[in-house]
């Protein structure tokens, strides 16, 4: 189980990482088992790295979504720096696929309004944020506020918490949170939600697979 | 005749013939493994869900606060009691996947409660009720509620049209609506029974367990012992699942019906534990060496002639060691399992005239107690103790250092534990 813990202001490095591991079991395939509809993805005002305000939805309909909460200083292995990996390594699977390439997309949305502003986001993104000829879209987005956040985090039931740390006797805010991501067909409705116990891009490409196999 | 006074004895006679139960728990080494913020500290609260007894308190069913910091000016007091307003036979509850809801349900009805628990941990409020688990799915006596992201799976023992034991599993998510149901397998070997079910994500297994339905755990517990017909209406098996799937893989036969489930917890491991409660003996789930999964009788629990029913077992965090209580007996044993294949016991102790579910803390220092099995089934008379006893354990000795008396307090009787914490009050 992770809680991942905002500290100082680590720079954004969390895409840097030793390959995943093996999955140690074979998962059923595609389109053998059902997703079901677990809830309705939530919809809200976002903001793109251009600073542009859109709906969320814009960003999770029409094509199956992998949608993951982060905060760019987060450095816990297994909290955002796990899902990045993961969304990477899907990236390059996606891509090398032609049925699935143009029917996928990604979307990285930070909680932590305060610090990641769509600046802070271009430059976590680095290249991925733009299209590189694989077709797979990866969208790195934030909130104006919490207040436009919180609807949000909310809607998808992913816990976060300020705490204080008093542990080097100056109180400071903390943000915690446990990793989740969530894949959403192309009404909107989730159909999966992974955390790191089981976030594996074997397991997230079955299950895109399987949605696909739904048409 | 197993009327209520003279009830331990006759029972115990009369279970000779056939076996016994016993109905289950967790703590927070035996939480979903999808549950965030285990308590790895010194706990602030131990949270009992509490069966309402006619002319006890207000008699309803009832979440209870207890406080067990033992720095706290509250040591060992009630904190909060928060009735739900019906006696359904409360059993079993369950954290969501972020630890800011309890799920809590009683095996007389279809219904859920749910208790908010991150506003205030000191003071839980019932926020929520799911009243269409016996609509949706025809399923009775939600049992366990087991976290998994965003959702909760509910395994039932028992359902709407015959009241027996054939049953299954629905999932709702954390906002409470129902999502989907799974038969427990009627086919290959299944008897179509649940009790318990618990989850290895790195191996994509859930194993389930297997009790027996409404017609019999809601029967005086005399009057079903003396009934052979009945008493053939008890699981005898578990069943390991393509958890991804949600499809039956392998029906194993464990006599007596299985209850608790236990994956060991230490990195690298790959085997669970169960105990048959009819039986007295322990069963080890693990993979043979060609990787297929097996189940395999490994231990014996006190003396099976006399039915200790075992009826609640708890597994150290390094899945080193074994809880166990057996309910006739009033007795806590602990066993060592550095080799899980060959449980040794190490250790007895009488905590009870009666006990029931037993809990421990991450470290293991501290180890809870309570005392109700059934409404029906408990003793009677001044065996009818009901309590929440906490114990330190130094590896050596239980000994006892607080104790809430549940009859004294108007509460009623004390069954299933979750441990809380201040910090884990949400912000």
């Amino acid at each position: 189980m992770l809680l991942t813990w905002l500290a100082c202001a680590a720079p954004a490095l969390a895409h840097q990482a030793a390959p995943l591991p093996a999955l140690d079991f074979e998962p059923p395939a595609p389109g053998t088992y059902t997703l079901h509809r677990i809830m309705t993805a939530p919809d809200g005002e976002v903001l793109g790295v251009d600073g542009r305000a859109q709906q969320l939805s814009r960003f999770t309909r029409k094509r199956i979504t992998l949608l993951g909460f982060i905060y760019t200083t987060c450095v816990d292995p297994e909290g955002c720096p796990l899902a990045y990996r993961v969304f990477d390594a899907l990236k390059q699977s996606i891509g090398a696929r032609s049925a699935l390439r143009d029917q996928v997309q990604l979307v990285t949305l930070s909680f932590d309004p305060a610090r990641d502003t769509p600046a802070v986001m271009q430059r976590y993104a680095g290249s991925r944020v733009k299209e590189d000829g694989s077709g797979v879209r990866w969208y790195f987005l934030t909130t104006r506020s919490a207040r436009e956040l919180m609807p949000l985090v909310e809607g998808f039931g992913q816990d976060v918490r300020r705490t204080v740390d008093r542990s080097s006797g100056q109180p400071r805010r903390e943000l915690s949170h446990v990793l989740k991501v969530f894949l959403i067909d192309r009404a909107g409705f989730v159909r999966e939600i992974y955390s790191s116990t089981f976030l594996h891009p074997q397991t997230v490409l079955n299950d895109i697979e399987t949605l696909r196999l739904e048409r | 005749m197993c009327h209520r006074v003279v009830r331990f004895g006759v029972v115990v006679a009369c279970l000779t013939l056939v076996f016994g139960v016993r109905l289950a728990g967790a703590d927070e080494t035996c939480n979903s493994p999808y549950i965030a913020k285990l308590i790895k500290g010194q706990e602030d609260y131990v949270y009992v869900w509490t069966l309402g007894v006619e002319g006890v308190g207000d008699g309803f069913d009832k979440l209870v606060t207890i406080d067990v910091n033992p720095k706290s000016k509250t040591y060992g007091k009630v904190l909060e009691a928060v009735a739900v307003g019906t006696r359904s036979e409360a059993h079993h509850m369950g954290f969501t996947d972020d630890r800011r809801f309890i799920w809590a349900g009683g095996l007389a009805e279809s219904k859920i409660y749910v208790f908010d628990i991150a506003t205030d941990p000191a003071k839980p409020k019932l926020v929520r009720t799911i009243a269409d688990m016996g609509d949706k799915t025809g399923y009775l006596g939600p049992h366990t509620y087991y976290a998994l992201p965003g959702r909760m799976l509910v395994q039932a023992l028992s359902n709407t049209k015959d009241k027996g034991g054939v049953t299954g599993m629905a999932v709702y998510n954390n906002n409470g609506t129902y999502i989907a149901s799974y038969a427990m397998p009627t086919n290959n070997g299944g008897d179509g029974y649940g009790y318990d079910l618990a989850v290895n994500p790195k191996k994509n297994v859930l194993l389930t367990s297997s009790f027996t339905g409404y017609t019999n755990y809601m029967r005086p517990l005399g009057d079903l012992v003396k009934d052979t017909e009945a008493m053939k209406r008890f699981g005898n098996t578990m069943v390991m699942w393509d958890f991804k799937a949600m499809k039956p893989k392998k029906v194993f036969s464990v006599p007596g019906a299985p209850l608790e489930i236990r994956w060991s917890l230490k990195a690298g491991d790959n085997w669970a534990v169960t105990a048959a409660a009819l039986t007295s003996k322990i069963w080890l789930i693990k993979p043979d060496s060609s990787g297929e999964w097996q189940a395999k009788e490994v231990a014996t629990i006190g003396d099976p002639a006399k039915i200790p029913l075992p009826v609640d077992i708890s597994i150290t965090r390094d899945g080193r060691g074994l809880w166990v209580n057996t309910f006739m007996d009033g007795t806590t044993r602990y066993f060592d399992l550095s080799n899980p294949a060959a449980p040794k016991q190490t250790y007895e102790k009488v905590t009870g005239k009666q006990v029931n579910m037993i809990s421990q803390s991450w470290d293991g220092k501290r180890v809870y107690i309570t005392s109700s099995l059934l409404a029906n089934w408990d003793k009677g008379g001044s065996d009818n103790e009901q309590f929440l006893r906490g114990f330190a354990w130094d590896g050596k000795e239980l000994k006892q250092v607080f104790e809430v008396d549940f009859t004294k307090e108007q509460l009623g009787r004390a069954h299933h534990m979750k441990l809380g914490s201040k910090s884990l009050r949400s912000s």
